[in-house]
């Protein structure tokens, strides 16, 4: 698959190098590299436009890479920025007011919940199955969240590993 | 090579002779030959000990008749003429060894009689290659530091994940590597009833009930179906391989037995398996059940067990194995002896 994305990069000697260096050993391929060097901001940055090719999972390695550098990333297209996460909760569901359960993770900032599907079974436990949309560095967030409410709930939570 | 002239004995006690130590004594019986040929040692068991028997000889006892009293008379007193009532330290005192081979029940309460044993053992300047995880659940370092102080050798690969190679492979093979976390499935019994709750859609009452007529499940499941076995080994990896000095209580445990059959099939119409799953870092000591993708690394069914190491120069390390089993069990404590043989003899 292709990426687009623009990066906030300083315009100064070296910089462009160190961004474009970690590209190729994580097995993505750089398709083009826009550079505007006349739109500078206040820190001294410039807007650099790569395109990317490669599998979903290596052009993922590269944004985690970017972050690790604490490079800005300023825009990156759909795919990658939102992951999907999913969750499983068990026990006294609707008893213990769905609709409350899903607006605290809607409350969340770039999170928002796309999927939902549950099992009833009678006067027993319930299962719910809730698939989460989030953006890419908020995944440890939404875990802790749901871990919170499921807690306050007494709700058994299965997380993705 | 011929070692016929430089020919050294290791004799060995085996504590606990219940299916883990009859299965040391069979791999024993079997590899005797190529242990003597590969590394110029010869194998004597001159002890082995149940709960309140044992058999005892210098010039060392018949593998397999041990192993066929225990089964006929599920007392080891019984073995011809070595056979008596010593039991417990008495049976270290007895005899001249050089390594015991401890095998006793798990203990987590207090370690029990699994600790006591080691503890003597090293104290007697004897190596120990255990597969109890109780004591070392509780008290890692204490049993480590003894023996250093006593200058010993103590292996433990068989008290996590069985026969699948973990602690040595980390240890020995991965030694370049930082190892920043391990998850795995560590329990065999819990990944067999989730398995077949999966492909069959039961209730997990019925796969508890049909697993323990199997003898997959303890008549008493508690310490697999909560996780409390997994916990313990979670304990073994963080303190051996992670350097994280936890012990049983540092480790948050949910089991598998409020995981219903709606559960799982929610999990699979979104491409998921639930897994009774360990996940041993800095950040997280925890045991729970989890979401893993079909086809991933954690994919993996029946008793099996595995686990994947997370590592910064080999990337990701993952292995399988038979996370329990008589003569499986064995076969890490025997390895595990063989590498004190090479160190040592
Ligand atoms: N089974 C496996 O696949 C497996 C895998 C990995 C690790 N382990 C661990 O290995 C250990 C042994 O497991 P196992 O399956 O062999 O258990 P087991 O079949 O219950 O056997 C336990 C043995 O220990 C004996 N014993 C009890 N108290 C003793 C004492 N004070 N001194 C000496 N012996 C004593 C028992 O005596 P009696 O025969 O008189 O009852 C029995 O022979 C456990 O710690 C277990 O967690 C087992």
């Amino acid at each position: 698959m292709r990426m687009d994305l623009v990066l906030a990069v300083l315009d100064v000697p070296g910089q462009l190098v160190r961004v474009l260096e970690p590209i190729s050993g994580l097995g993505a391929n750089l398709v083009t590299v826009i550079h505007k060097r006349d739109v500078k901001d206040d820190k001294g940055k410039i807007p650099v436009q790569l395109t990317l090719e490669g599998k979903r999972e290596n052009l993922q390695r590269v944004i985690e890479k970017f972050r690790e550098l604490e490079i800005t990333i300023l825009e990156m297209d759909g795919f990658v920025k939102k992951i999907i996460v999913s969750t499983i909760l068990i026990g006294h569901i609707v008893d213990s007011d769905i609709r409350d359960t899903m607006d605290k993770i809607n409350k969340l900032e770039g999170v928002y919940v796309s999927g939902f599907d549950i099992q009833l079974n009678g006067e027993n436990k319930s299962s719910a199955l809730i698939n989460i949309e989030a953006d890419l560095d908020k995944k440890q967030l939404v875990f802790d969240r749901v871990e919170e409410i499921a807690n306050e709930k007494q709700l058994l939570m299965i997380n993705e590993v | 090579m011929k070692f016929s002239d430089t020919m050294k004995d290791c004799r060995v006690i085996i504590m606990g002779f219940g299916a883990v130590g009859q299965g040391v004594a069979n791999a024993i019986s079997l590899k005797k030959e190529m242990i003597k040929e590969e590394y110029g040692v010869n194998l004597k068991i001159v002890a082995a000990a149940d709960s309140s028997t044992s058999a005892i000889c210098q010039e060392g006892l018949d593998e397999d008749l041990l192993v066929k009293t225990k089964k006929e008379t599920g007392k080891l007193k019984d073995y011809p003429e070595y056979g008596g009532d010593k039991s417990n330290i008495d049976v270290l005192e007895s005899v001249d060894y050089d390594c015991l081979f401890e095998a006793t029940p798990t203990n987590i309460i207090d370690g029990e009689p699994g600790r006591s044993l080691t503890l003597k053992a090293f104290s007697e300047g004897k190596d120990v290659v255990t597969s109890n995880k109780g004591y070392l659940a509780l008290n890692f370092n204490e049993i480590i530091e003894a023996a250093k102080e006593n200058n010993v050798l103590f292996r433990y690969e068989a008290t996590v994940g069985g026969a699948m190679p973990i602690i040595n492979l980390v240890k020995d093979t991965l030694s370049s590597c930082n190892v920043s976390s391990i998850i795995g499935i560590l329990n065999g019994t819990t990944n067999y009833i989730l398995s077949r709750m999966t492909s069959e859609g039961s209730s997990y009452e019925d796969i508890l009930r049909e697993s323990q007529e199997l003898g997959i499940a303890e008549t008493n499941p508690e310490q697999d179906v909560e996780g409390i076995d997994a916990a313990c080994k979670t304990v073994i990896l963080a303190n051996s391989l992670l350097s994280i000095p936890a012990t049983y209580s540092d480790v948050s445990v949910d089991g598998i037995s409020s995981i219903t059959s709606e559960a799982i099939d929610l999990a699979k119409r979104d491409g998921y398996l639930i897994k009774l799953i360990a996940e041993v870092s800095p950040e997280n000591l925890k045991v729970s059940p989890r979401l893993v993708k079909e086809g991933s690394a954690y994919d993996v069914n029946g008793t099996l067990n595995m686990a994947t190491v997370k590592t910064d120069l080999a990337g990701d390390v993952s292995v399988i194995g038979l996370g329990a089993g008589s003569i499986e069990t064995a076969s890490a404590m025997l390895t595990d002896l063989i590498s004190i043989l090479k160190l040592k003899y």
